[in-house]
């Protein structure tokens, strides 16, 4: 009796034991499933916004058809901290992907824990690219790739900044619709004509231009500094030195720059106005904005009631600058397959290629090379809008922090909100904040 | 109150006796064989408790004592520096500032408003049931998507809340981009979310509540008022009391709605201790300043609550 029982109970124990390892081998089988048809699988990781995707999928079928045996596995990760956070999670687990597109930032963090390659290894390979193809990137780009100017990625795609304006507003203002602000000066005046208070109550039912300030330690921290180191250029500034031993946004010309952005939002009341300017834009209480490429397909669609154009950005007091921006593609050193994974990169960077992924996806390329593909500059004919974006890569510019890049931006974006929602001084604003990013720089590079 | 009649006594002593030879009784006879069954059938819950609440546990208080890369893996010693660096820290000062600001903001509004909910939908009324559910539907939200909502609500241009008070003729309130008002916004916001859970605590102290007491005071000619105060509030005290130490904590540990809603800004007002700890731990990966940020959390959490325990429950206990 006493005996049944017991082993009763094991054959339960071992009943329940078996349900589990039965469950869990079969979690398991899905991870390892073989690939039948002995593709070799590169698995890529990428934040595009879903109006990107089915330009993707055009391209990773075009390579997966010229290239017969390979296969790219493309998964979306959500962009900014989430992208971070599952490349460190999966670099610490040994399930980093092939290739992840990364944002400039993270390269530095990447290199320390020594989990991509240097370019160099693929680039001066058998396989490789030669030097002239490598310098027909826009420099800027190369730039970010970089960290401590070692090449650690490749561009895949380029963006930058133009101003997006409603000709229709212009011509009511009594402005040239097809003479946007050229100057900082015009932009200032144009802002200040197109800021209009139809009732008289005392809150501008139109605003000029959108002066894009958001909370410092938020998610759009980052993308305020990005709109503002134009300006910053324009007036002759710098971010950082070139040994990368302290800031410079606090210069004159960073005074002169958070200036400007403090009176136009001042002057507007924007802290009283939407932060969601596309809405403004499209509801007509919006005259002009900063906005990237990345956009144009869309507003063919949500614009299509308003009578829109983009223009160059504004000059500044020094010269013409544009922000550059892109996103990289970095090889992890867990990639079984890196070859695999450089010929993709390597394909991608073409000419032809970019100019087919620039043309389907809105983004810019990122070599002067596209500009001599012929059905680009067909293309480039019939889309005005887009033009301004390819033109003005000549004027992109940018600067790439080495050591805690992180923490100066969002301290820097701090001086920028103090000034403008904050109204505090710009100088002392800049100052207050060059002084805990210098110490941080100081410790970072001890 | 101890009842003394013999068969409730003699069921007490039977279930004592089998508590203490429980196992002989209850299970058969078996006694070592007993508990690897036992943890077998645990072991999902002991497996899932351990990795990913016991170990956080101790592992944050370790990190808080080093210097971690998250990257390399890499950990280095360094005393009690990351905590001396915070307390050094004035922007530490300022998210302790805010973090008490929006507690003492919302509970007091959130108990009497729960209170006073609970209380109406306790008398009987038409559709009670209706509103409980409506009132009780915020907890159940996803505060992500709650606070997304409420971000077009307070929307200076396209917001609801602005074109409401609009029509009384109060001059557009700019939420989310002047100090006060943000941490107004999130304050209004945080009641909203969290109060129907109190109220569901205090319609149950209510239920509780003998009616004879309320009937004995309407012969003493005690009008609402009085019987409210007098009967109500002393019977609720122990309600009141478990809700006042969770509110605190779950106050303290706001963070979803802030990170969705304000983002900490404007000019840093609404960054709390726990946006704290997430800007330091997973965006510029400090992992040891930010787990010594959750310690001392912790510790203010806890010696919150001892005080309360201590000087409050005697207090709580006396009435009821």
């Amino acid at each position: 009796m006493l005996n049944t029982k017991k082993i009763i109970m094991k054959k339960n124990i071992f009943f329940n034991l078996a349900i589990i390892f039965l469950f869990v081998s079969i979690n398991c089988g899905g991870d390892n499933k073989k690939n039948k048809s002995d593709n070799v699988e590169i698995v890529f990781w990428h934040s595009f916004i879903s109006s990107t995707v089915p330009a993707l999928n055009e391209l990773i079928q075009k390579f997966e058809k010229e290239n017969p045996g390979y296969k790219i596995n493309a998964q979306y990760i959500p962009s900014g901290d989430p992208l971070i956070q599952k490349l460190i999670t999966s670099i610490q687990s040994k399930t980093a992907p092939d290739i992840s597109w990364l944002h400039s930032d993270f390269i530095e963090d990447l290199v320390e824990a020594d989990a991509i390659y240097k370019m160099d290894q693929f680039i001066k390979g058998k396989d490789g690219i030669s030097e002239e193809d490598l310098n027909d990137i826009y420099p800027s780009l190369l730039q970010y790739s970089s960290w401590k100017e070692t090449l650690y990625s490749l561009p895949m795609e380029a963006t930058n900044l133009a101003l997006l304006y409603n000709k229709n507003m212009f011509k009511k203002a009594g402005l040239d619709p097809n003479h946007p602000p050229q100057t900082w000066e015009e932009l200032k005046s144009y802002a200040k004509k197109l800021t209009i208070d139809k009732n008289n109550d005392g809150t501008f039912d139109q605003v000029g231009f959108f002066v894009p300030v958001f909370p410092a330690a938020g998610p759009l921290g980052s993308w305020m500094v990005w709109q503002f180191t134009p300006f910053l250029w324009q007036a002759g500034g710098s971010l950082i030195d070139k040994e990368q031993t302290k800031v410079l946004y606090n210069s004159d010309a960073g005074v002169q720059a958070l200036t400007l952005w403090q009176e136009m939002y001042n002057d507007q009341k924007l802290s009283t106005f939407t932060n969601l300017f596309e809405n403004a834009f499209v509801s007509g209480s919006l005259a002009m904005a900063m906005d990237g490429p990345w956009n144009l397909p869309r507003y063919k669609e949500l614009l299509k009631n308003i009578d829109w154009a983009f223009a160059p950005l504004p000059s500044g007091p020094a010269k013409n600058a544009t922000v550059v921006g892109g996103e990289y593609l970095a090889i992890f050193k867990q990639s079984k397959n890196p070859d695999v994974a450089w010929k993709f990169i390597k394909w991608m960077i073409q000419p032809e290629v970019q100019a087919f992924w620039s043309m389907k996806s809105g983004y810019l390329p990122i070599r002067h090379a596209v500009s001599e593909v012929p059905e680009f500059k067909e293309y480039l004919k019939n889309h005005s809008d887009f033009r301004v974006f390819v033109d003005q890569l000549e004027f992109g510019r940018a600067e790439k922090m080495d050591y805690e890049a992180l923490e100066i931006t969002r301290n820097f974006a701090e001086a920028i909100e103090r000034a403008t929602v904050g109204k505090v001084d710009v100088k002392r604003a800049l100052d207050e904040s060059a002084e805990k990013s210098n110490k941080l720089l100081k410790n970072a590079r001890e | 109150m101890i009842s003394t009649s013999p068969e409730v006594q003699e069921e007490k002593l039977i279930l004592a006796s089998s508590i203490k030879g429980g196992k002989n009784k209850l299970h058969g006879k078996e006694k070592k064989g007993d508990l690897l069954p036992a943890l077998l059938f645990l072991s999902p819950t002991l497996i899932i408790f351990t990795t990913f609440i016991l170990f956080p546990v101790f592992f944050s208080f370790y990190l808080s004592f080093h210097e971690w890369n998250m990257f390399s893996g890499e950990t280095t010693f360094i005393g009690i520096d990351n905590y001396v660096r915070m307390f050094n820290n004035e922007e530490f000062w300022e998210v302790f500032k805010n973090t008490a600001i929006y507690t003492f903001g919302t509970i007091p509004l959130n108990m009497c408003f729960s209170l006073l909910v609970a209380y109406i939908l306790h008398k009987k009324i038409m559709g009670k049931k209706l509103l409980r559910t409506a009132f009780f539907a915020p907890v159940v939200i996803s505060p992500v998507a709650a606070a997304v909502i409420w971000r077009w609500m307070y929307d200076p241009n396209f917001g609801l809340i602005n074109y409401s008070i609009g029509i009384f003729g109060i001059d557009p309130i700019n939420w989310l981009n002047d100090p006060v008002a943000a941490m107004a916004a999130l304050i209004i916001m945080g009641v909203w979310k969290t109060f129907g859970i109190n109220m569901v605590l205090f319609s149950a102290g209510l239920q509780a509540i003998p009616e004879h007491y309320y009937e004995a005071a309407q012969i003493d000619g005690a009008n609402q008022w009085t019987k409210f105060w007098n009967i109500t509030v002393p019977l609720l005290a122990p309600t009141t009391f478990f809700i006042m130490v969770m509110s605190i904590i779950s106050s303290f540990q706001v963070f979803d709605i802030v990170y969705v809603l304000t983002s900490g800004g404007p000019l840093g007002a609404t960054k709390v201790l726990v946006f704290y700890v997430y800007e330091h731990a997973f965006k510029f990966f400090n992992m040891g300043y930010a787990s010594a940020a959750g310690y001392v959390l912790f510790a203010i959490l806890f010696a919150i609550t001892l005080l309360q325990v201590k000087y409050m429950k005697n207090k709580v206990y006396t009435f009821g």
